[in-house]
């Protein structure tokens, strides 16, 4: 999978657990800040990401992870892991 | 006997029934058997049976066959709480519901959010802030509160019982915030200490004796709670000394106030002046302090310091008991 298809795949699951317009959705857009996303919120995004790409994440360092563009290099890793 | 020997004496009546999804502390373990022998509260594990047995061996727990033990992604309840879940969060869909209610906390809190607990006690492994998050989103808010909050019961050497918020949780709430623990707080002593709770906003200014922003914010949030709340007796802004001694509040306040030099709720403006008072209360006044207590929730879910000894889980979680 590369990258643009991983973005497309992240922005996905943000449009979805955080109800925001895919189409609006950008590379450096922090999710709390500019996507609205409350605190609570980082463990529902953090599970979406494991189930949309078949992978577990170290928890404390998957809720490090603040912008859109960091989530996609994040999970990178963990598919070239697989 | 002191108020917390009368909170133990009170909670035994009770049979509250109490979910520590750190079932495989040994902290915790050692405090679930206490707290079954003492009749104190029923309380319900999660984590792997086999695990908590043989940890329970070598601990020398001789009751631990006495306990309910739950394993989240085994337990009858799973699907029912996939499906409640989704119920409660409408973004999240099944398959990673699963993922999320099989984590310990969340499922704990939503045993409570069923009625299947009265209470969560956890925190013994867990930072606050996962607590906090675990509880908000299963159990949630109760009316009217937006922000999870905290408090200390601080009592006295000569018995006088306080409570203080928030010590713990919110570095910088503002006005609707500071109202909204007020609110909170004020409760809680009331389902506590069975006394009508006299709410204390505090300040460096008494009644406007000082002008600033750091002023203007707590003589707001005294507005909101006030318009919230008309139960209780809510005033400020105090300096300190006003808010809990008569004789002080007689000479600075010019106007009746029901709270000026009696207060038993203390509301500090900031987390800065919140934990420092609390602190020194503890220190150099020789208080003891039982706490934080985590509220706001609709239901009660509790935090323990990660560095939380057995006899600190067991007071927290008599405290947790009566607030349900």
């Amino acid at each position: 999978m590369n990258e643009a298809e991983i973005l497309e795949k992240v922005k996905e699951v943000v449009s979805e657990v955080l109800g925001v317009d895919k189409d609006k959705i950008g590379l450096e857009d922090r999710f709390v800040e500019d996507l609205g996303a409350e605190s609570v919120q980082s463990l529902e995004l953090v599970a979406a990401f494991e189930e949309k790409f078949g992978i577990e994440m170290d928890e404390e360092k998957a809720l490090e992870v603040k912008t859109v563009g960091k989530a996609v290099e994040f999970i990178k890793e963990y598919i070239a892991k697989k | 006997m002191s108020k917390i020997e009368e909170f133990v004496a009170e909670v035994k009546n009770l049979n509250k029934k109490v979910v520590f999804p750190e079932g495989e502390d040994e902290r915790i373990l050692m405090s679930v058997s206490e707290l079954l022998k003492e009749k104190i509260a029923t309380p319900v594990l999660l984590g792997k049976k086999e695990r908590i047995l043989e940890m329970s061996k070598k601990l020398g727990i001789n009751n631990i066959e006495e306990i309910e033990i739950v394993e989240p992604e085994n337990s009858e309840f799973f699907e029912e709480f996939i499906n409640r879940y989704c119920e409660k969060r409408k973004n999240i869909n099944k398959s990673v519901a699963e993922k999320i209610v099989k984590r310990p906390l969340i499922f704990g809190g939503l045993m409570v959010d069923t009625g299947k607990c009265d209470s969560m006690v956890a925190g013994a492994a867990n930072t606050t802030a996962n607590v906090i998050q675990a509880a908000a989103l299963t159990v949630g808010f109760s009316e009217g509160i937006k922000t999870p909050s905290s408090f200390f019961i601080m009592v006295l050497p000569n018995g006088k019982v306080y409570f203080y918020a928030d010590c713990a949780v919110n570095i910088c709430p503002d006005e609707n915030q500071l109202a909204e623990i007020g609110i909170a707080t004020a409760i809680n002593y009331k389902k506590l200490m069975k006394e009508i709770p006299k709410v204390a906003f505090l300040s460096f200014s008494t009644k406007g004796s000082a002008s600033h922003p750091m002023v203007e914010k707590v003589q707001k949030a005294v507005k909101i709670a006030k318009e919230k709340n008309s139960e209780f007796d809510i005033d400020g802004e105090f300096q300190v000394d006003t808010a809990i001694n008569e004789e002080v509040a007689k000479k600075k306040m010019k106007e009746y106030s029901s709270v000026a030099g009696r207060a038993n709720v203390l509301i500090f403006p900031d987390l800065n002046s919140g934990n420092i008072a609390y602190k020194i209360t503890q220190y150099l006044g020789n208080a003891q302090a039982y706490g934080p207590v985590l509220q706001g929730f609709a239901k009660p879910v509790s935090d323990l310091s990660r560095g939380a000894k057995v006899k600190d889980i067991i007071m927290t979680t008599v405290i947790t008991c009566l607030m349900s």
